[in-house]
């Protein structure tokens, strides 16, 4: 509870200071929406020039765009601040948290207020807004509720994703470079159903890396197409779970990879 | 136990790899790469009393930084112990952090965005202290190190000496009994130097907290250590007083006396040599044989006055740079 409450508060400061940078504050805001440009592109043209894809209609393919962005902008908002965690590194200030009582984790998500995440937020908001609207899907509370955890869990996988770079990053700080990597490809595919691209392609970004799990597999359990989604049906379905299961994985790689830690500058 | 730095046999190692020079050198490093272990702390024992304050000196990158990360908990030893209020740091982080203070000179633990006085409030909440002893403690800091003046003002605003004295005050609000400052005066004005030594001492004298300090600032070994460890190249070269390192390497003193009678004949005394002598003036110093048994300046001074009888007398000491340098030259060439 008091870590909570530490949290709160230092989150609730750090965005009053990003408050009083108002120009910043913009720019940040608008920085998180044009990153996104990609994806809303994606979303006019599909809506304006195809009826759908790989057998999925259009209102059905805009749920995974929709579902993708807000996991991606919730993880910016909560636990965003290990994606490029190196420049944290190379300026000590792991050293800094290491010698407080409070987990170390728990201090790089609290180094500052991520402003670019509202960009995000808003976007997703909107994106989603959209795909229910054109969705003819029956939203019963079940479905609301799957959507939910669905969001929730792709949160966490993409979490686990850049907390293992992170990991990778406190005994290599050069793998903080796979991060970038890693954002440009579920930005880059993280919108499609999985099924129009090769299947090597589809496996890799199923076994490989599990992007499939983020928004792809769940969004076809939702809109009954999670039989034809080139895995098991359940496996599709406990999506959320995997995400629940990938983020505790790699906090515990992280815990592991802390002890390795060396710092910088002897 | 309490308060007291313990350390045993410590040794810190660090794995790189080597880079062979040339296009050709960079492929084969790619291909074939040679691992070398780099030993930066190597088997040093010291302690430090409760309440002491001990200077950790030597060169750069004769592994003094390295040792305080692993009293902080930031790095595991490779071999060896430490133990630091009672607590193995690298094993209980956390609670060794309870019982720790540190500044890092060169980087900072406030919140860059935020003001002074909410990063004091946040470490308040993050180390449970009461708001009244807070309240009493900030107080206390704020008449040594004239906080009020910038509290308010965003920590990316401040100017060194200010984020400095702040990152002080921040390392102390929860009261702890071990102090480690790894060059926390680096690069600052003579003034805000000697408004952080006054504090420091305040910290030693009034209140009992260990220090432990890196520096190379040699006034400020002079003004505040009691005692000092010497490491180069990871190994412990010396743990002594002052007036030991002196005596060990700061003989390089000099008694310059005019005597009453320019025909006396003049004889070198014990472990005392003529170094000049133009009529009445007779320069003295150190035999050179005598190495760290050579006396002091003092010593000679007396000896000289004893023996003649002389109408002026001078002496030139060399400072503590002069002695530090004369050390790591000597731990160099050992």
């Amino acid at each position: 509870m008091k870590g909570v409450r530490i949290a709160w508060r230092v989150t609730r400061l750090n965005f009053r200071a990003q408050l009083e940078y108002r120009t910043e504050f913009l720019l940040m805001i608008a920085i998180g929406a044009i990153w996104q440009v990609s994806v809303i592109v994606f979303a006019t043209v599909l809506l304006s020039r195809f009826t759908g894809m790989g057998g999925w209609d259009s209102s059905e393919v805009l749920l995974i765009p929709a579902t993708r962005m807000l996991a991606h902008g919730l993880f910016v908002l909560v636990l965003g601040r290990v994606h490029l965690i190196g420049r944290q590194i190379q300026e000590g200030r792991i050293d800094i948290y290491l010698t407080r009582p409070m987990p170390v984790h728990r201090q790089v998500q609290l180094a500052f207020f991520p402003t670019n995440a509202i960009g995000d937020l808003t976007v997703a908001a909107g994106l989603m807004a959209g795909a229910l609207s054109r969705s003819d899907l029956d939203w019963t509370a079940g479905r609301v509720s799957y959507l939910v955890a669905a969001v929730v869990g792709g949160m966490l996988l993409e979490a686990a994703l850049f907390t293992a770079v992170a990991s990778a990053s406190l005994r290599f700080p050069a793998a903080d470079y796979w991060g970038r990597w890693l954002e440009e490809l579920l930005g880059t595919f993280g919108s499609y159903p999985l099924n129009v691209l090769p299947k090597a392609v589809g496996g890799f970004l199923t076994f490989g890396l599990p992007l499939a799990f983020v928004a792809y597999f769940p969004a076809a359990v939702l809109t009954g197409h999670g039989h034809d989604a080139g895995v098991p049906y359940w496996l599709a379905a406990v999506s959320p779970l995997l995400g629940v299961l990938a983020y505790l994985g790699a906090r515990l790689l992280w815990r592991r990879s802390l002890g390795h830690y060396s710092g910088v500058n002897g | 136990m309490s308060g007291s730095i313990d350390v045993r046999g410590l040794s810190r190692t660090f794995h790189t790899t080597v880079r062979r020079p040339g296009f050709t050198g960079a492929l084969r490093s790619l291909v074939n790469p040679e691992r070398v272990a780099k030993q930066a702390v190597c088997d040093i024992s010291f302690d430090v009393a409760p309440g002491e304050l001990l200077a950790l000196l030597g060169p750069n990158g004769a592994g003094k930084s390295t040792t305080i990360k692993v009293l902080t908990g930031i790095l595991t030893p490779t071999s060896g112990t430490a133990r630091v209020a009672g607590v193995v740091p690298y094993e209980e982080r956390e609670r060794n952090a309870r019982n720790i203070g540190a500044v890092f000179g060169q980087r900072t633990q406030l919140w860059w965005d935020l003001p002074v006085r909410e990063s004091f409030a946040i470490l308040r909440d993050i180390y449970e202290v009461p708001k009244a002893e807070h309240a009493a403690r900030l107080k206390e800091f704020d008449d040594l190190l004239d906080l009020s003046s910038f509290w308010d003002t965003r920590v990316r605003h401040l100017s060194l000496g200010q984020r400095v004295r702040s990152d002080l005050a921040a390392a102390l609000l929860h009261d702890p009994q071990v102090v480690f400052l790894d060059e926390p005066t680096i690069g600052m004005d003579v003034v805000v130097k000697e408004q952080v030594r006054e504090f420091l001492r305040h910290q030693v004298e009034q209140r009992g907290r260990t220090v432990l300090l890196t520096t190379h600032d040699m006034t400020e070994v002079e003004r505040l250590a009691e005692r000092v460890v010497l490491i180069n190249h990871g190994r412990l070269v010396l743990d002594g007083s002052l007036d030991e390192i002196r005596r060990r390497f700061g003989s390089t003193w000099q008694v310059r006396a005019t005597l009453a009678d320019a025909h006396t004949e003049v004889q070198p005394l014990p472990g005392i040599e003529v170094l000049r002598h133009e009529g009445a003036r007779v320069v003295f110093g150190p035999a050179s044989c005598e190495g760290a048994d050579a006396p002091t300046v003092h010593q000679a001074l007396k000896a000289v006055i004893e023996r003649y009888e002389v109408t002026d007398i001078a002496i030139d000491e060399a400072d503590l740079e002069d002695v530090m340098r004369a050390a790591y030259v000597h731990a160099e060439a050992a």
